[in-house]
Order: structure tokens, then C-alpha cells, then sequence
């Protein structure tokens, strides 16, 4: 292992710089929007803008932060993202603790009746023909009820179950805890570490998803935020009414209209992806854990 | 349900000579907490499928599922007749081979390379830079994409820097011709560093003794890492290959969909299907589009799954 040759050394060397190049060209497009969300528009028509704004302002950012309907969408993320995480754990971890018992009845064909939607599905319109019947089309529950169950959550979650040791729960009962007291006092408690890794996972596929509003939802008021950034940049128009909405409550100056497309755009993603960036340190961690208990094969 | 608890805590030769019904008495505390996930997996994932007939049929909103008339694979005929539709079957295709050869080995590629940094906190710096474009949303990366691709852009700036002041500045999200590397670029830029922690894993469960003991033979480092690192990570490459070959024709949706503007004229089964069905109301066609991809796919899993098997004995079931 501690083999050094010269060529070796240079191997290395170059390798180090090959990986801190590497790193800074991924990490620099993300700076660069932050730079051109917080620099003035027209002045970053001229180019040149790297990762610094050159003539700081926050004018793009009150175009989007005091639009009421930015503001609405970004309460209707904020709840999926509540409401949506603490249903799915809710789901999968009742589901898990029902599997993690192995003399369980039934146990098999359960466990095949949930895994048979991982090959088969009706696809997209037989999904949305049943949405539309089931009155879920422009209804904030079809953001938190078809996720709330995923079977590969769900196996995670009991493989985490499976590593308690069973004395725990068989001393409770012992002392007369009921079913309901081992469960609430003994066994959730002891599942934080992994309910927090699959909590933080459905935070932010819920914060991140955008297609089940394209989907499912054509009401304004039930946009989220990702939605809308999609609109900003797929719609020139949507953008143009932001503008515009700007001007009319006096945010934005009509006779130079500092805040072009490009910066509003840039101000969004910003916006977006912030919760996002503060979570990260916790994200990493519990996403690293997640993905490796996860790719431990029974 | 205390009397439920001491039964279960019964032998094991006791429980196999109760009845089933018994058992299954004994267990319903368990059926109560399984009841909300088989109620959401029965009504979202078993009720749509039989939807799927709506592509034999001639659907007609008014009339309904059952007043509509059957038309057997004619919706299906027309999917491989219209152009458009035999375009994107070839763009999923195109796309998903492209991805395939792209974006597979790379994360294996960048986890070796990592795997030789021996600077620990260098590392952790640079895993945590790889890793975070993948929990940003697959819009705000384009969204990013715009801002960096932007005429006045430092992509264009680099370019008049290296050509001169008269280079012309070119708007790189409305070319056709950058389309499709642009979904190849974003998708490694958003999914490398990430797709390196299960082959890191891998890497770091290989026993140290190997090493050694090529170290003792004379092996150099570069021989190390072919003949002892990449055949030990081979069962979880082999893993994840499959899972990419059933894949094959489930391309990014988010990506292609957000990528599109006027400027672009490039359509995958995904989109077809979004825009005939939900945009156009067409339900029988789309139905039918996503219901031939879907079989693509089961196929292309269930046969990945046998060669893989055959090749080198890993497989998923």
C-alpha cells in the first residue's frame, strides 16, 4: 500500500489538480447565477460577470420575493413539504414495522403485492384519467397521497428495524408494555437516525418536484415554487407579466428597468435552491447513509 | 392488544399448527399498520393499470370508458405510422444509449481517481463540491444552464476572450445541434459526483490484504487498481448496469421537457406522451405510446437481469 514510485508522485499530483479543476468548473456555473441574481440587469448585459456581482443590488430579488403570486407558491411548497414528509413516514414506517415482524402471516404475498408496481404501471394518462376521477386533478393532495408510499423507503427503513435487537422489545412486553407502547416508546425513538434520512429524502423530492404540477394541476393558486421557476424560464410572457407586475406596485423604476429576464431568472433559481443549500451539511450526511443502507442486498 | 403480544412472543412450533385465521387474528394489529400503504399502493399504482385498455380503444371523453368503442392495436399501428411519433421512439432511444455511454462510467472513472487522493480533508472538500448539484431540482439546473449558456454569458465571454472581439456570440439554449449534448452535459453535471459514493463503498469494502499482497509481488499502483480494485467493485457495477439497461427507456423527462424552447425541435416518448394526452386530450394515442414504452422496458430489465446472470452470475432477482 505505501508503494511510492516517482511516477506514481506525478500521478497523484496531477491528479489533485485534476480533481480541484474538476471541482471548481461544477461549482462555478452555480456561483455564477448567484453573482448575476444579485448583479444589476442591464449591467450584466455587458458580460463578464464571473462570480461577483459587479454592481450589487437586490432589485431582482424584491421582483420575485414581494409577487404575491411567488409568495403564495412558495407557502404551497413550504406545506407539501411538510405535509407530504410527515405522511410518507407515517405510511413507511408503520409499513416496515408490520414487515420487520417475521413471523408475520402473509408476510410473502404482502411483500410481492408491493413490489409488483416497481415493473408494472399504468403510465401517465391512465393515472391522470384516474386523478381526474378521483377528483385529485387542481387539489393540493394529489402533491402528498401518491407519494406517501415507496417501496424502497419502506425497505430501508426495515432493514434499520432488523439491526434492533429483539430483546429490547421482548423486556417491554415482559413488564407489560402493550403493542402501541413498544412501538411509540421503545422502537420510534430508537429509528430517529433513519427517519430523519428518509424524512430529509421526501423534504426534498417534495421541494424539488415540479412535473406533478405540470401534471395534474392548472390552478394558479396551488403553483409551487419549482412550477413557477419552470414557467420563468419555458414562458416568455410569464416572465414579461413579472416585469411588468414589478413596475406597476413600484418595485422596479420604469425609466431604466434594471431587472432583466436573465436576472429574474437567475433570482429564482436562487430562491429555489436555497433551503436546499442550507440543509446541504445535514443532507450530505444522512443522503451518504441512506444510499448505502439502501444498496445492502438482503 | 396486550393478548396479541404474548402470542407472538409464542414459540415459533406453536404458531405453525394454528390456523391460518388464527394467525391471522393474532397478527391484526400488524394488518392495522400495514392498511394505509396497501390503500395507497392499491388505488395509486393498481388502479391506473387497468387504464391501460384505454389504448384498444376509441376514448371519447363523453362517453366514457365503457361507451367508448374498442378498436384493437389500431391506436398502436398509428404510433408506428406517424412520423413525429417514430422520431421520438428514436430521440429515447438516442438519448438513453448516449447516457448509457456517457454518463456510466464516469462516476466509476471519478470514484478510482478519488479513491487515489490520500489528502483526507482535500477529498472531503472536493466529494462535497461533487455532490451538490445532485439535490438541486432538475429545473434550477437548467435554470443555471441558462444563466452560464446566456449570450452575455461567461461561456460566450470566454469565447470572445479566446477569438477576439469579433466573435460572434451564440445562444447555445436555441441551437438544435446543442440540444442533445446539453442533455448529456447536464445530466453528468448533475449526477457524477453523486453516482461515485456506491462505487467509493465498494471500493473501500475490498480487503486490504489483496493489496499487500500484490504489493509483494511487485505490483504498481496502476496494476493494482485494474487487476484488484475494478474486479472487486465488478458485482455492484454489474448491479447498477442493469438497473441502467432496464432504464434504457425511461429518459429524464424533467430535463428534455425544460430544455425545450422554441428554437428546439426535439420530442421523446415522455413529452409525446405529456403533449398528446394531457395538452391535446388525445388519451387513447398517448395511452397507447406509454403503454408500448412500458413494455420496452419490462423486456429490456427482464433481459438485462438473464445476460447478466449469464455473463458473471450477478443479477437483481
Amino acid at each position: 500500500m505505501h508503494y511510492r514510485s516517482k511516477a506514481y508522485s506525478l500521478f497523484a499530483a496531477i491528479n489533485i489538480v485534476f480533481l480541484t479543476l474538476l471541482a471548481a468548473a461544477m461549482t462555478f456555473p452555480y456561483l455564477n447565477t448567484l453573482a448575476i441574481a444579485l448583479n444589476d440587469g442591464q449591467d450584466s448585459m455587458l458580460g463578464g460577470i464571473t462570480i461577483y456581482p459587479r454592481e450589487p443590488t437586490l432589485d431582482n430579488f424584491a421582483t420575485i420575493v414581494k409577487n404575491a403570486a411567488m409568495i403564495k407558491s412558495f407557502f404551497i411548497s413550504v406545506s407539501r413539504v411538510l405535509i407530504g414528509t410527515f405522511l410518507a413516514l407515517v405510511v413507511q414506517f408503520f409499513c416496515a414495522y408490520a414487515f420487520a415482524n417475521r413471523n408475520l402471516t402473509g408476510r410473502t404475498p404482502l411483500l410481492i403485492y408491493f413490489m409488483i408496481p416497481m415493473f408494472f404501471s399504468g403510465g401517465l394518462i391512465p393515472t391522470y384519467l384516474l386523478y381526474s376521477k378521483l377528483g385529485l386533478l387542481n387539489h393540493f393532495l394529489v402533491y402528498v397521497l401518491p407519494g406517501a408510499f415507496a417501496f424502497f423507503n419502506m425497505i430501508i427503513i426495515r432493514t434499520y428495524l432488523y439491526t434492533l435487537p429483539d430483546s429490547l422489545q421482548e423486556s417491554a412486553r415482559i413488564d407489560g408494555a402493550s403493542e402501541l407502547t413498544v412501538l411509540f416508546r421503545i422502537i420510534v425513538p430508537l429509528c430517529m437516525p433513519i427517519v430523519a434520512t428518509i424524512g430529509l429524502w421526501t423534504a426534498v423530492a417534495h421541494w424539488n418536484d415540479w412535473t406533478t404540477t405540470l401534471q395534474f394541476v392548472t390552478n394558479p393558486d396551488l403553483f409551487v415554487l419549482q412550477y413557477k421557476l419552470m414557467q420563468l424560464i419555458r414562458e416568455s410572457d410569464t416572465i414579461a407579466a413579472l416585469i411588468r407586475q414589478a413596475i406597476e406596485s413600484g418595485e422596479t423604476n420604469i425609466e431604466q428597468v434594471p431587472t432583466t429576464p436573465e436576472a429574474i431568472r437567475a433570482a429564482q433559481v436562487i430562491v429555489t435552491t436555497i433551503p436546499i443549500i442550507l440543509v446541504y451539511p445535514f443532507l450530505q450526511k444522512y443522503f451518504i447513509k441512506g444510499v448505502l443502507i439502501g444498496s445492502v442486498k438482503e | 392488544m396486550e393478548p396479541i403480544a404474548n402470542e407472538a412472543t409464542a414459540p415459533a412450533a406453536n404458531i405453525k399448527s394454528d390456523s391460518l385465521w388464527r394467525r391471522m387474528r393474532r397478527d391484526r394489529a400488524f394488518y392495522m399498520l400495514l392498511a394505509p400503504a396497501i390503500l395507497i399502493v392499491f388505488v395509486f399504482a393498481y388502479m391506473p393499470i387497468p387504464g391501460i385498455l384505454v389504448a384498444f380503444k376509441d376514448y371519447k371523453v363523453l362517453r366514457g370508458f365503457w361507451g367508448s368503442e374498442w378498436v384493437g392495436l389500431a391506436n398502436i399501428e398509428k404510433i408506428f405510422v406517424l412520423p413525429n411519433m417514430i422520431l421520438a421512439i428514436w430521440n429515447t432511444f438516442w438519448i438513453s444509449l448516449l447516457s448509457l455511454v456517457f454518463l456510466f462510467p464516469a462516476p466509476i472513472a471519478l470514484a478510482l481517481l478519488l479513491n487515489e487522493v490520500r489528502v483526507q480533508l482535500f477529498k472531503r472538500v472536493v466529494q462535497t463540491l461533487f455532490y451538490l448539484p445532485h439535490f438541486l431540482s432538475w429545473i434550477s439546473v437548467i435554470g443555471i444552464a441558462y444563466a452560464f449558456y446566456s449570450i452575455y454569458g461567461p461561456l460566450n465571454d470566454l469565447r470572445v476572450a479566446l477569438g477576439g472581439e469579433g466573435t460572434e456570440r451564440i445562444m447555445f439554449m436555441a441551437e438544435q445541434s446543442m440540444f442533445v449534448p446539453n442533455v448529456i452535459l447536464l445530466n453528468l453535471w448533475k449526477e457524477v459526483g453523486w453516482g461515485t459514493i456506491i462505487f467509493l463503498a465498494a471500493i473501500a469494502s475490498v480487503d486490504p490484504q489483496l493489496y499487500e499482497a500484490a504489493h509483494m509481488d511487485g505490483a504498481n499502483r496502476l496494476q493494482q487498481a485494474w487487476h484488484i480494485t475494478l474486479p472487486s467493485i465488478m458485482p455492484t457495477v454489474m448491479i447498477l448496469l442493469i438497473l441502467q439497461l432496464g432504464n434504457l427507456f425511461n429518459v429524464n423527462f424533467e430535463l428534455i421537457y425544460g430544455l425545450q424552447n422554441p428554437f428546439i425541435n426535439f420530442e421523446v416518448i415522455q413529452t409525446i406522451v405529456f403533449k398528446f394526452g394531457i395538452q391535446q386530450g388525445s388519451y387513447a394515442i398517448a395511452t397507447a405510446l406509454g403503454f408500448v414504452q412500458g413494455i420496452i422496458a419490462l423486456v429490456l430489465t427482464i433481459a438485462a437481469n438473464y445476460g447478466a446472470k449469464k455473463a458473471s452470475g450477478v443479477g437483481i432477482w
